[in-house]
């Protein structure tokens, strides 16, 4: 990267450049910025791209509003007005290629910003995920604003090109064309084929059709295929960011200001409890505090000593943050499954689990208690019961559930649904409330605040827990479950 | 399975198992080619001894330390794991997985709920058709959907089966890739809160879809009767906790808990109501549109461990291998014989080995198959290998 940052604030290259630079609204920020910036600009361009990264976080893990939706995006929109970031507002709102002033400026803060934030997200893999996946659902944004003329200048501008199948390819395949793209009336379309691994998110769901290795895919979805290939190129950069990260660590303005940047954006991960909870109150507590996810484990393990792989983490990592201790855990798990098993085949099949979950096995990793976003977006398998039971019951059964528990009519419709309409953490909060016997409507998105709250509740609003200091490692909110890797063999 | 079959003889069969019967020289050629152009002294191997003892981060550099490897620990099992970007017993936690073939496993007790003729341990020929069922749609998906050419079918010892993918690009398949692989071949989700697992909506069915139902119909009725999922209360009413229209479960309950206990006509009267009824309901249509289908896949449709697939680096049993509790050999099979095979035609390290025991001479046999099978695979992947690094060797390398 060719900085050069002095004190004074410098002016930037000339307007003519700037439209040369900067064609388009959109961009996939292959080339690093050159020229002088000051000290001051610098840190505001990174400050305001990181407002908006964060607002893109909120969107999905606080408000639990859909990727990509009609609600995401205003919702998106309207906080950056509000932040007073109209630029980003600009660019967000409808990418294109005009050629104004106002526009050419806003690209050329929106280039320089990201590059500055590579330096500050490039130093730990959790750092660099969260970067990556906020990077991906703005660039994702921005190419859905785009109007039809502005989508093919940005392929000819980025040299995209991908192999056109012929019209006789397409009419033999028509017909499986036609039943596997998720696009009605795909007769017009044009369609390409590109390797499968190139359009993961499509092959995922079964929304393309697939031949021989390449999957077929229509212009419109070539979002997943420049997706794909915007993560490799980011993935790549910031490693690259990494190895000179040194050299630019070398200037001690901006030191501080990077490693600052990441602070106090961590929320509550519950990943050290203070309070010991023992395991003889485990079955009262479950009534009275567990939510109803980790009171289904809970009964379910009581009542068939077993629980699967899926079912042992998520409620082992729970108790953990409610503050089981590990001796006790272990004594717990024990206790049930050898009523099923030989005390043998737990200590060597079972109680590693429990150890790693504590981070005294293996690479040590302390694994945080998964949130709520984590465990509704969880697969949930034929004998398992983890998950959220608010979207992985039927409704029969969640009902026949909540009766047996004694909720009464009105409250029982309520919860299930919400349910049934898809608004699984306020069927949550609506739950805590009947339990409770109070209406307070929390906004619910970890296990273990819920069992805080109810305990506060329970205790008379004492506050059961200290506050925790803020660390700066960052506990990255991870949306899709496929990034969750373990790197141990869990059997 | 061999009634005298005795496990702690296992420690003096092992050995003569291992140098006289296991393929080595053919193991070590497929997992060399697989770990290209890593070395094969990259690639994790983990043995369980007897008493459980279990050796991580093994590797051999060649078929002689193998062989050495054997005659030393005399592994009870052994499974297979990455390559890595150093020798594993060096790196450890900290090395780096470059590659690791793509993976299936279908076990038969994931079909405990479905299956009325065994349960946990126990298999037979009639719950043996859901693997080859299984099989043959995945390996049809495999071939047409992926393109994928060096296949590897494998008995997984007691219950289930096992599929490795050797191909350059399902080896270099990232953790989000196998994900997306593995949920798209799964199609039927839901733990014990769902009655009805699996939704295909009410748009077009997706060409996999409708050819793997294709293949399904081609066995369910055969398995239909054998099961008789239809003919006991009890699994007439988890049948019907799966229809999700109230009326159409009343009178589907009515008309079959009256009929003979026979499922294939209870099943196909069930038929003939759902179609009159959607005729008659426009509403039921658009909700239950692939019902008929929904169900012979939630029957029927393979049941995968996607946990396995998903895993970059989860170790998986060795083909040939002895499971230590049945004594069976994981042969290497043919996917279109799969339909052909007994599970008492599978040899066992004791019928092997005793000349007196009277399957002795067929097992030899279909051990031998099991080895041929085996060489074409590995063949097969040593030439489609030889040809891709050629290829690539002669495309330009520019900046």
């Amino acid at each position: 990267m060719d900085f050069k940052i002095k004190r004074k604030s410098t002016k930037s290259v000339i307007a003519g450049g700037l439209l040369e630079t900067y064609p388009h609204d959109l961009q996939m920020y292959k080339l690093p910025p050159v020229g002088d910036i000051s000290l001051q600009e610098f840190e505001t361009l990174a400050l305001e791209r990181l407002t908006l990264l964060r607002c893109l976080a909120t969107a999905t893990t606080l408000k639990g509003l859909r990727l990509y939706s009609e609600e995401w995006c205003d919702f998106i929109l309207g906080d950056l007005r509000s932040q007073g970031l109209k630029y980003y507002v600009k660019l967000c709102e409808k990418s294109g290629c005009s050629t104004q002033d106002v526009d050419l400026q806003a690209r050329r803060k929106d280039h320089i910003a990201h590059f500055i934030l590579r330096l500050a997200y490039c130093r730990t893999e959790e750092l660099r995920r969260w970067f990556i996946s906020r990077e991906i659902e703005l660039f994702r944004m921005r190419f859905m604003t785009m109007k039809g003329d502005s989508v093919d200048n940005f392929f000819t501008i980025n040299n995209l090109c991908y192999t056109n199948i012929s019209e006789e390819e397409k009419d033999e395949l028509i017909i499986n064309l036609r039943e596997s793209t998720h696009h009605p009336n795909i007769d017009k379309m044009k369609f390409y084929k590109v390797k499968f691994f190139e359009v993961l998110d499509l092959v995922k769901t079964r929304k393309v059709y697939l031949k021989d290795g390449y999957a077929y895919i229509p212009h419109k979805d070539f979002i997943s295929v420049l997706s794909a290939q915007y993560r490799v190129h980011l993935r790549q950069s910031l490693a690259i960011a990494c190895h000179h990260l040194g050299e630019v660590e070398q200037d001690e303005r901006l030191v501080s200001l990077l490693k600052g940047l990441h602070q106090s954006y961590t929320g509550n991960d519950y990943s050290d409890s203070k309070s010991v909870i023992p395991i003889e109150s485990l079955d009262t507590l479950s009534i009275k505090s567990f939510p109803l996810c980790m009171r289904q484990l809970h009964e379910f393990l009581r009542s068939t000593h077993h629980l699967k792989h899926g079912g042992r983490l998520q409620y082992g990592l729970f108790l953990k943050g409610i503050g089981v201790t590990l001796e006790d855990s272990l004594k717990f798990w024990r206790q049930e499954f050898t009523k099923v098993m030989d005390l043998d085949k737990f200590e060597k099949q079972y109680s590693y689990n429990v150890r790693y979950n504590y981070g005294k096995e293996g690479s040590k990793k302390n694994y945080s208690p998964f949130n709520c976003l984590k465990i509704i977006n969880n697969n949930v398998g034929p004998g398992e019961c983890h998950g959220c039971p608010f979207k992985h019951s039927d409704a029969n059964v969640l009902k026949n559930k909540l009766k047996g528990y004694g909720f009464e009519q009105q409250a029982l419709h309520d919860v299930v649904d919400l349910a049934k309409r898809g608004h699984y953490q306020i069927a949550c909060s609506k739950y805590f409330d009947v339990v409770q016997s109070c209406n307070i409507g929390l906004g619910i998105n970890h296990p273990n605040q819920y069992f805080e709250e109810s305990q506060k509740l329970l205790k008379g609003d004492i506050k059961s827990e200290p506050k925790k200091d803020i660390k700066p490692i960052i506990k990255d909110e991870i949306n899709d479950i496929e990034e969750m890797d373990f790197d141990e063999n869990f059997k | 399975m061999a009634k005298h079959y005795d496990e702690s003889l296992l420690s003096d069969m092992l050995p003569i198992y291992y140098s006289r019967l296991f393929p080595q020289s053919l193991f070590c050629r497929w997992l060399t080619c697989g770990n290209y152009p890593q070395p094969l002294g990259n690639r994790e191997l983990s043995f369980t001894l007897a008493d459980d003892v279990y050796l991580r981060y093994l590797s051999i550099n060649n078929q002689k330390e193998l062989h050495t490897l054997f005659q030393k620990k005399c592994p009870y099992k052994l499974d297979i794991g990455p390559v890595y970007n150093t020798k594993p017993s060096i790196g450890r936690h900290d090395a780096v997985v470059l590659a690791r073939e793509l993976v299936f496993d279908i076990d038969l007790t994931d079909y405990d709920e479905i299956r009325t003729c065994c349960q946990e341990a126990k298999v037979c020929d009639k719950c043996w058709k859901f693997m080859v069922l299984a099989c043959e749609v995945i390996n049809t998906a495999l071939k047409e959907d992926f393109g994928f050419q060096n296949i590897l079918w494998v008995f997984s010892g007691r219950r289930g089966i096992h599929c490795w993918v050797s191909d350059h690009e399902a080896r270099v398949l990232d953790s989000p890739g196998r994900t997306a692989l593995a949920d798209y071949m799964c199609l039927i989700s839901g733990g014990e809160n769902q009655y009805r697992k699996v939704h295909l909506g009410n748009d077009n069915l997706h060409s996999s879809i409708r050819r793997a139902i294709g293949i399904i119909e081609k066995y369910f009725t055969t398995i239909l009767e054998e099961q008789e999922f239809l003919s006991t209360t009890d699994r007439l009413n988890s049948f019907l906790k799966i229809i999700p229209d109230e009326a159409l479960r009343k009178q589907t309950h009515e008309t079959l808990e009256k009929m003979p206990s026979s499922s294939l006509e209870r099943w196909e009267m069930f038929v003939t109501i759902y179609n009159q009824y959607c005729k008659q309901n426009a509403n039921a249509m658009r909700k239950m549109k692939y019902l008929v289908e929904e169900l012979k896949i939630q029957y029927c449709y393979p049941r995968l461990d996607a946990h396995v697939t998903k895993g970059f680096n989860h170790l998986l049993k060795s083909p040939f291998s002895i499971h230590p509790k049945t004594g069976k050999v994981s042969i290497v099979f043919k996917p279109e014989n799969a339909k052909n095979m007994k599970l008492n035609d599978i040899p066992t390290i004791h019928t092997l080995l005793d000349d007196s025991s009277k399957e002795n001479a067929q097992h030899q046999a279909n051990m031998r198959t099991a080895v041929k099978n085996f060489q074409e695979v590995v063949f097969m992947l040593e030439k489609t290998e030889a040809m891709r690094r050629k290829t690539e060797a002669s495309v330009s390398i520019d900046f």
